[in-house]
């Protein structure tokens, strides 16, 4: 964390002594913490600045990007007309730990402490323990910041009496339990600090009316039964799916209603999602309110943007949709690259970017929801209209059988409904949901019985479900028929158990692995 | 290639196929083998059917080929093709779907897949039928043999079905090939003024059968009506016949045939999870679920 320590004990306690607003000799030190976000966590970097006689300078060191040096320009302008004064002498400032690369404007607030502090016109004492996080505006008001709650809950780890972030993100930085925050609006509030003007700890974000928009409704997939069939069961189980099917048939229609027959968050969950949600700069309120992620990235998202990256890392898509629904439509039209990278974040439910220095690993248990055309122009080898040659329908039904199809537990095609069908109003998403919730909950309680922790049926490793051995023959048997391979035949068991539990059974019945075996993802000749 | 030992048949050999002696003066010395030999020592052209066609097919073609292919195997008929890419790999695989025998025509050794990407259909073809060549083991596929190659699936049909070809092409000349030699040849008809339809309608209107399903392809072979080898399966209760019945009429989703039964969805899935191990119905990767070519009882 501090890989120069040694450093730093030789400068805190000549900084504790000497300047707090005083000057020693013709120099004052002052050191402030704040926090850089990588990935989803905050890591403590002290602003160390040091002001001295000499021609008029601000030097910033410390591997900043164009954002943290731009910052100099932002803190000398809120200094000024906050009514302090920005001194005319040789300023340098650190960020500590070098190595690591600071990026976006959070750093603000604490260059600007930093600064006030080492110039005596604010007391270093006030600021002891302190850390900062936030933006300035040029009239010296703060500006909220992403990752608020990370920094809060490294404010915490790194025992700082205290966070002080904008008024703006006070409520998001409050719902990290135990970790105190100071909102402030403006720069010139400092002076409060540890004083009698202190504003008090904002309250936790609540889930408001506005997190509580309705969903849209699974009523509304009329005439599609096997699909309304498919999404109960993908939910209740936590299960991938592909859909596959001609454009208008209602793939992504059917993808966009998955959220609302999941269960909520659970308490933790909720914070969990909202840490991204926070650190990715996205609002929480949906999070707080338990409601699941849903990310639908258009396919011509980069690798990076999918799985996370960059230096210093930042969260992609598969984490933003971490304990919610990913869902790619159009699947092949994904590059290849984007694709196989989805390989590890199915399989772990995190994802370790590695760096030169660092490697960051983020969280990313998501539901996996796939669409995809019958071939590139869309209109189906069957429909006679199509006109796409062999090798681009290979090369579109390759990227089907790559890297994901040995990660899709469910597979089902669909049509367009017929018109007669469309008058039958399919079920709602509230009746749905309360089965998806029994299912759930059977579930839950079955890991509790077993010692196993809570985890849906789709995380369940190999030879986990119990199966009875009349069952376990007559799925040997129509395995070596439909040539199941090892895995093919996992998934199918845990697809299985999954329709027991929303059937409310304790046995895995030969009918249950009959369904399963009709949504299964059949290997390609 | 340890796992299937190449053989070599001489034309003096008792398992000689003998259809390939009415080639005439360009009869084959003898043939390399990889797979099973009994496929072709046990060959009779009266119950096997060559399917060529275009490699840059289309969509159309290739579901044809690979359908008719299907129902042709299910049916107990031995698909012959050339492995190439487009409409030969679709017969192929259509044949491995209807769990049917297909042999393979290399234009090179018979131990040397070519084209190189399809080497996961020749060991699927390795293992239930044959792959043969006229040349021996580790000879290079070469361009100059290619017509030669198809003179030897002409021969081995004793019906040769053209899927899409354009003009000129090598599947006309298996086409002329086999004409000359007395099989009868038939074309999937294709779309006036799409380049690959043009010369199997041509093809037709030379007088070539024209083909719109396995059917038609087996009444050319066992005569109309016949019915050929045709596979029936076990009996199937009224409410799997229902199902049966809509997969018939087109319905590739549960979706479909939930609604077409009125049964429940979980009940269709049952359904044609039942009816895929039966083997009436096979489901293709995305989940849909085709006729098979077996008869019900």
């Amino acid at each position: 964390m501090q890989p120069n320590g040694a450093v730093f004990s030789a400068l805190i306690p000549f900084s504790r002594l000497e300047c707090a607003g005083r000057a020693y000799g013709r120099r004052v030190l002052a050191i402030v913490s704040t926090y850089a976000l990588v990935g989803v966590e905050a890591r403590e970097v002290r602003v160390e600045a040091d002001v001295r006689n000499g021609l008029p300078a601000f030097a910033l060191v410390g591997l900043p990007d164009a954002a943290v040096r731009e910052a100099r320009e932002r803190v000398r302008a809120a200094i000024v007309n906050s009514g302090f004064e920005f001194p005319q002498k040789r300023i340098t400032v650190n960020l500590a730990p070098a190595d690591l690369r600071k990026a976006g404007p959070g750093f603000d607030l604490a260059l600007a402490a930093a600064v006030l502090a080492a110039t005596g016109q604010l007391p270093e004492a006030r600021l002891d323990g302190v850390a900062f996080a936030g933006e300035l505006a040029l009239d010296g008001s703060i500006r909220a910041v992403p990752g608020v709650m990370a920094m809060a809950r490294g404010a915490q780890g790194s025992k700082a009496r205290a966070l002080v972030v904008a008024s703006a993100s006070g409520p998001e930085a409050a719902l990290v339990a135990g970790g105190a925050v100071i909102p402030l609006e403006r720069l010139e509030q400092l002076r409060s600090l540890g004083g009698v003007g202190e504003p008090p700890a904002p309250e936790p974000l609540r889930p408001t009316l506005n997190g509580d928009v309705p969903l849209p409704d699974l009523a509304d997939l009329r005439g599609q039964p096997g699909l309304c069939r498919a999404l109960e069961v993908a939910a209740a189980g936590a299960h991938s799916l592909l859909v596959s099917g001609p454009p208008g048939a209602g793939k992504s229609m059917a993808a966009r209603r998955l959220p609302s027959i999941l269960p909520p968050l659970g308490p933790e969950e909720s914070i969990e999602a909202a840490s991204v949600a926070s650190a990715c700069g996205h609002p929480v309120e949906a999070a707080i309110a338990r409601r699941r992620p849903f990310r639908a990235p258009h396919h011509t998202i980069s690798t990076a943007g999918l799985i996370g990256g960059g230096n210093p890392p930042r969260p992609g898509e598969v984490t933003l949709a971490h304990r919610g629904v990913l869902f790619l439509d159009e699947l092949p039209e994904f590059g290849r690259g984007a694709l196989e990278a989805l390989r590890q974040p199915l399989e772990d439910g995190s994802i370790r970017i590695s760096r030169a220095r660092y490697a960051v690993e983020l969280p990313c248990r998501f539901q996996l929801v796939a669409a995809a055309n019958p071939c590139p122009c869309g209109r189906g080898l069957e429909s006679g209209a199509c006109r796409c040659d062999a090798g681009a329908v290979r090369a579109y039904e390759s990227k089907l059988t790559g890297a994901l199809s040995d990660r899709i537990d469910i597979s089902l095609t669909v049509e367009q409904p017929d018109l007669i069908a469309f008058a039958e109003a399919a079920e709602s998403s509230a009746a749905v949901r309360g089965r998806v919730l029994a299912a759930r909950e059977r579930q839950r309680a079955r890991g509790q019985a077993a010692g196993t922790g809570d985890r849906a049926n789709a995380e369940l490793g190999a030879g986990e479900v119990a199966i009875a051995p009349g069952v376990e023959r007559m799925l040997a048997e129509s395995g070596t028929a439909t040539r199941l391979s090892g895995r093919g035949r996992e998934r199918v068991v845990r697809v299985a158990r999954t329709i027991a539990d929303l059937d409310d059974r304790a046995e895995v019945t030969v009918e249950h692995v009959a369904e399963a075996m009709a949504m299964r993802r059949r290997e390609r000749r | 290639m340890n796992a299937a030992a190449g053989w070599r048949i001489g034309a003096g050999d008792a398992g000689y196929p003998s259809c390939l002696r009415e080639l005439g003066e360009a009869v084959t010395p003898g043939l390399h083998g990889v797979g099973r030999r009994s496929v072709i020592s046990g060959f009779d052209n009266a119950t096997a059917v060559t399917i060529v066609g275009a490699r840059r097919a289309s969509g159309y073609g290739l579901r044809a080929a690979e359908a008719i292919a299907r129902e042709l195997a299910t049916a107990g008929v031995t698909i012959v093709s050339g492995m190439a890419l487009g409409i030969d790999a679709a017969a192929h695989r259509g044949a491995l779907a209807g769990a049917g025998t297909t042999v393979a025509v290399l234009a090179g050794g018979p131990d040397l897949v070519y084209p190189a990407m399809h080497r996961d259909l020749y060991r699927e073809i390795v293992a239930s039928g044959a792959v043969i060549s006229e040349y021996p083991p580790g000879t290079a596929a070469r361009k100059q043999n290619f017509p030669a190659r198809n003179r030897i699936m002409a021969a081995l049909g004793g019906v040769v079905l053209i899927v899409e070809a354009a003009q000129p092409s090598g599947s006309l000349i298996t086409a002329e090939v086999a004409a000359r030699i007395g099989r009868t040849v038939g074309a999937v008809p294709g779309q006036v003024g799409v380049g690959v339809a043009a010369g199997t309608n041509q093809l037709i209107k030379d007088g070539a059968h024209l083909v719109r399903d396995a059917r038609d392809v087996l009444d050319l072979l066992f005569g109309v009506g016949s019915g050929g080898p045709r596979r029936h399966g076990p009996e199937l209760e009224a409410p799997l016949r229902a199902v049966l019945d809509l997969v018939e009429a087109g319905a590739v989703s549960v979706d479909r045939i939930s609604v077409g039964a009125e049964i429940a969805p979980r009940e269709a899935a049952v359904a044609l999870a039942r009816l895929e191990l039966l083997g009436y119905v096979c489901a293709g990767a995305a989940g849909d679920f085709r006729r098979s070519g077996l008869a019900p009882p």
